[in-house]
């Protein structure tokens, strides 16, 4: 098994993890442990998120960069961490 | 796999199980919870309902919400009589959802000779409602009919009420499968009459009774002199679990749990069609005034909530005399006290005061988390609705109708809130 998948697997098999996905810089999904209308709705709204939370950061310091993005909801915590090419996306319920 | 997907996962991936075990670990987010919904803070009246014809000179005697929760009835009496009841009184209701709603004009009135002391609506029916008068009579309406309202009727005889009916509940008729109800009325005179409507005859049939005595009552509170007399009935609530099981509270403070299989020692003298007997099988520790209110918990079948004139609230287990909590919230007569029908821990309170409180027993301190002053009148009534959840109707002295619109945390049940009540149940064994 591939380095890629090993850690894709290892990620997903922590507590309340319900789904990983690993997509390029044009919201294009590459791995992904969810299925295939989920991770396309994903993937399209998270990278705009990515991109407006980037920009964000930039505008009020060039200087400064994002390093990684979490959103909470009453169901969900969504994990971001961007890099240049790709961005990991990790989707864990939210716990008591 | 790409060189460059493999150095991003190489670089990326330590980074999120580290954010993954930190998480795991965070108890950052306990208890913490975005409220965005508008308005969320206030209990809001939304209506004030009222018919000036019965209020110049009766009171709201009691309320209840129809079947699909859009629909509230008062009953108009008075509770303080000392000779023949003289006084125009009798039914309003109001259909919320109706979009020209007239909050002085009832969409039905339905006069009654005496006083209407109180109604309960059925439980399937939406339009039918059963009413208890001065007089003794039990009532059934259907308010949808224009003409001829009139369902059943007890009327008045060997079988009926010989004093004001205090209160009537409907029961599930234990051989119709929950399609058909019993009416069951309790009065000053200690009997508790269970009725079955025969819409065709327009007559309720009185098929059990029962009738409270005071031998039932704890051996300090008993008049020697007078005997096995029977004692007043002031309220009844029926177990949520156990359909035989049912608590009552009466006009001297007593508390008794009962049941419909017991039958205790008979009545001393009575011209009924049946037999009535004393159903008592367990005496509380009393209140020292006439108990308003009484009603056993929606979520725990081992509690129960009482009211009385002596101005405190308490919660009993069924398996204690004493009670776990004695609430008294300082404004004199507590007429009714009612659980919430979603948060386990929650139950509202008024008084002779004015006054409308609500307490939550997660906090210990018998502090009320809301207090409303309604009105400057005794509020004699108060029932959450069961169907339209963010509602409540209180009736006041003042022949006024206020209905309240609950805010997020009324209506909320929170995480742990049915373990906390089950282990504030389970302390009544230690």
């Amino acid at each position: 098994m591939s380095e890629v998948e090993d850690t894709i697997k290892r990620l997903n098999l922590h507590k309340g993890v319900i789904g990983t996905i690993v997509v390029n810089t044009e919201g294009i999904p590459i791995r992904t442990t969810m299925d295939n209308s989920t991770t396309v709705q994903y993937c399209g709204s998270l990278h705009r998120l990515l991109m407006l939370a980037r920009h964000t950061i930039r505008d009020i310091d060039p200087q400064n960069e994002l390093t990684f993005l979490r959103v909470r909801s009453r169901k969900h915590e969504i994990m971001i961490a961007p890099d240049k090419e790709y961005f990991l996306v990790v989707i864990q319920t939210s716990s008591e | 796999d790409s060189q460059e997907l493999k150095q991003f996962i190489h670089k990326i991936g330590p980074l999120m199980i580290q954010e993954l075990v930190r998480n795991s670990r965070s108890h950052a987010f306990e208890g913490y919870d975005v409220n965005w919904g508008e308005d969320t803070n206030t209990v809001t009246d939304i209506h004030t309902l009222c018919h000036a014809e019965f209020a110049e000179s009766v009171i709201v005697t009691n309320l209840s919400w129809n079947s699909t929760g859009a629909v509230v009835a008062a009953s108009y009496g008075r509770f303080d009589h000392e000779d023949w009841c003289m006084h125009k009184s009798g039914l309003c209701t109001w259909n919320l959802d109706r979009r020209n709603l007239d909050a002085d004009k009832p969409d039905s009135v339905i006069d009654v000779s005496s006083c209407l002391m109180c109604i309960a609506y059925h439980p399937q029916k939406p339009a039918w409602i059963a009413g208890g008068t001065f007089n003794g009579e039990v009532i059934v309406w259907d308010t949808s009919q224009t003409e001829e309202t009139l369902v059943a009727s007890s009327g008045i005889g060997d079988d009926s009420h010989r004093d004001p009916v205090a209160k009537l509940t409907w029961i599930p008729d234990p051989e119709s499968k929950g399609k058909k109800f019993h009416i069951v009325s309790v009065s000053s005179d200690g009997r508790i009459l269970t009725w079955k409507v025969h819409a065709s005859k327009q007559k309720l049939k009185l098929i059990n009774g029962f009738v409270l005595l005071t031998d039932s009552l704890p051996r300090h509170l008993r008049v020697r002199s007078r005997g096995n007399q029977e004692m007043g009935v002031t309220c009844i609530s029926f177990s949520k679990e156990d359909e035989t099981k049912f608590m009552i509270g009466s006009d001297c403070g007593g508390i008794f749990q009962c049941s419909t299989s017991v039958r205790g020692n008979p009545a001393n003298e009575s011209n009924c069609s049946v037999e009535l007997r004393s159903p008592v099988t367990m005496t509380f520790n009393p209140h020292s005034g006439p108990v308003y209110g009484i009603e056993c918990s929606p979520f725990h079948h081992q509690m129960m909530l009482t009211s009385a004139s002596d101005a405190s609230v308490r919660l009993y287990s069924l398996l204690r005399a004493q009670p776990l909590i004695t609430i008294d919230p300082g404004a004199g007569y507590v007429y009714a006290a009612k659980w919430s029908p979603v948060r386990p821990l929650l139950f509202a309170v008024v008084t002779e005061g004015g006054h409308l409180y609500f307490y939550d027993l997660q906090q210990m301190n018998a502090v009320p988390i809301l207090k409303l002053e309604v009105a400057k009148r005794p509020i004699y009534s108060l029932q959450f609705n069961a169907k339209e959840r963010s509602l409540l109707a209180t009736g006041d002295g003042a022949g006024k109708i206020r209905v309240w619109r609950l805010n997020e945390e009324l209506v909320k049940p929170g995480a742990k809130e049915m373990d906390s009540l089950t282990s504030l149940a389970s302390s009544a064994l230690q």
